[in-house]
């Protein structure tokens, strides 16, 4: 038997990781009862596998950036835009007809949402980029002065949330006047957020209108759960 | 609204949820980086969330959530150099930070790691699926969108290299940076 050819260390791998079938592995115990070299070789594997097993079992806890000066991740950034630009041609454009698809939506979401329904949509702002916050608010406005039964939330986060501080805030005016006139536009503030800033001493005190939720991530994983429509700018 | 109301919804977002810790780990084994990795895994959870609808198997959910991890990856890395093709961002040498190198109760931790942060992008990340998240090599082949034969290579030299790294008795002073 030529064990070079036959017990390769990618085959050994396989057997290390639970890839083979039932006939190869027989066949490797097999050997290994015979074969001392191959025991060896097979035991340097699996300490290998259980040294990255152990040196990754308790990860330092992460830690949140609080200064996202530029989107790391363009391409989703673009994309976003693209999905709200898509939705208000679409959806402003034909709310007439319940068939509408906007682009960048599935079927089964636009049925769902853009049908006879209340449209609830939940904005989530992570960035403190006047042009993100004006096209978060422009959006929410568009919605509901489109839809008056509409529900809409705004969720701020990292940056995001200076749009709903009071002192960092540039809208303060319009938020209010959203409130204003429609009783189901909702300002969410992240309170994980909220609490980093707080330790570094800023002052998080909010607009009047906003109420505070325990993380962003797990409010819109709430929100999606119950059937909103989820938008990230 | 049906179809985001049934149960399968309510259990693929729960299971999202549930998925941060497996994803923030995973991400700081591919770049030791409390705050980038936490970063990643955020943005995994938001694409995943805003892009639900396009699961076709939601039986495939996690090896779908890591392979948008590896997209917000390779995103982060184009972002930083812009001229890396995929088979150059595989041979991506590491400029990871070591691990801490005071905490003695750590040591084989931070030697491992310290060894994991030796290895080439490519190699790094697929023996951390395989190893920390025990995904099939299939599994792997899909969420980096590579050949399975070339999983198969890449753990090889990956196995190699951790035992040769490991066996050097003296690379702590070259390797141990200071951490993040």
């Amino acid at each position: 038997m030529n064990d070079e050819r036959d017990f390769s260390d990618e085959r050994l791998n396989a057997f290390v990781d639970n890839q083979l079938g039932a006939e190869d592995c027989e066949e490797i115990l097999a050997a290994v009862a015979t074969n001392v070299e191959l025991g060896q070789r097979l035991c340097a594997l699996r300490s290998a596998k259980e040294l990255v097993r152990h040196a990754y079992g308790n990860v330092p806890a992460a830690r949140r950036r609080l200064n996202r000066q530029v989107p790391v991740w363009g391409g989703a950034l673009a994309a976003s835009v693209a999905l709200i630009v898509g939705v208000l041609a679409g959806w402003l454009g034909h709310h007439a007809t319940t068939s509408v698809k906007p682009p960048g939506l599935s079927a089964a979401w636009a049925g769902g949402v853009f049908a006879t329904e209340p449209a609830r949509i939940l904005i989530h702002l992570d960035s403190a980029k006047a042009e993100q916050m004006d096209a978060a608010l422009d959006l929410a406005e568009a919605y509901l002065a489109k839809v008056g039964s509409a529900q809409v939330e705004i969720i701020a986060n990292h940056r995001g949330l200076d749009l709903l501080r009071a002192r960092t805030t540039p809208y303060a005016g319009r938020i209010a006047e959203l409130k204003v006139h429609h009783a189901r536009v909702g300002f969410v503030a992240c309170g994980q957020t909220m609490a980093r800033l707080q330790r570094v001493g800023e002052d998080v005190t909010l607009v009047p209108e906003a109420a505070v939720t325990r993380t962003a991530i797990e409010h819109v994983a709430e929100r999606v759960q119950e059937g909103w429509t989820y938008l990230k700018i | 609204m049906k179809w985001l109301q049934s149960r399968e919804q309510r259990e693929l977002v729960e299971q999202i949820k549930a998925s941060r810790v497996r994803l923030y780990r995973l991400a700081f084994a591919w770049c030791h980086d409390t705050v980038l990795a936490d970063d990643l895994a955020q943005e995994t959870l938001a694409r995943g969330l805003s892009r639900l609808e396009q699961l076709r198997d939601s039986a495939r959910l996690m090896s779908w959530l890591f392979a948008i991890l590896n997209r917000c990856w390779i995103d982060h890395l184009r972002g930083r150099r812009n001229d890396l093709d995929d088979d150059a961002l595989a041979e991506l040498p590491s400029d990871l930070p070591g691990p801490d190198g005071h905490a003695e109760r750590q040591q084989t931790v931070n030697r491992v790691r310290a060894a994991i942060a030796e290895l080439p992008l490519g190699q790094r990340q697929v023996v951390t699926l395989v190893d920390l998240e025990d995904f099939s090599y299939a599994e792997v082949a899909e969420i980096l969108s590579i050949p399975i034969g070339t999983v198969m290579s890449r753990l090889c030299r990956a196995r190699a290299s951790l035992r040769e790294l490991l066996a050097e008795p003296a690379m702590a002073p070259r390797r141990l940076r200071s951490v993040r």
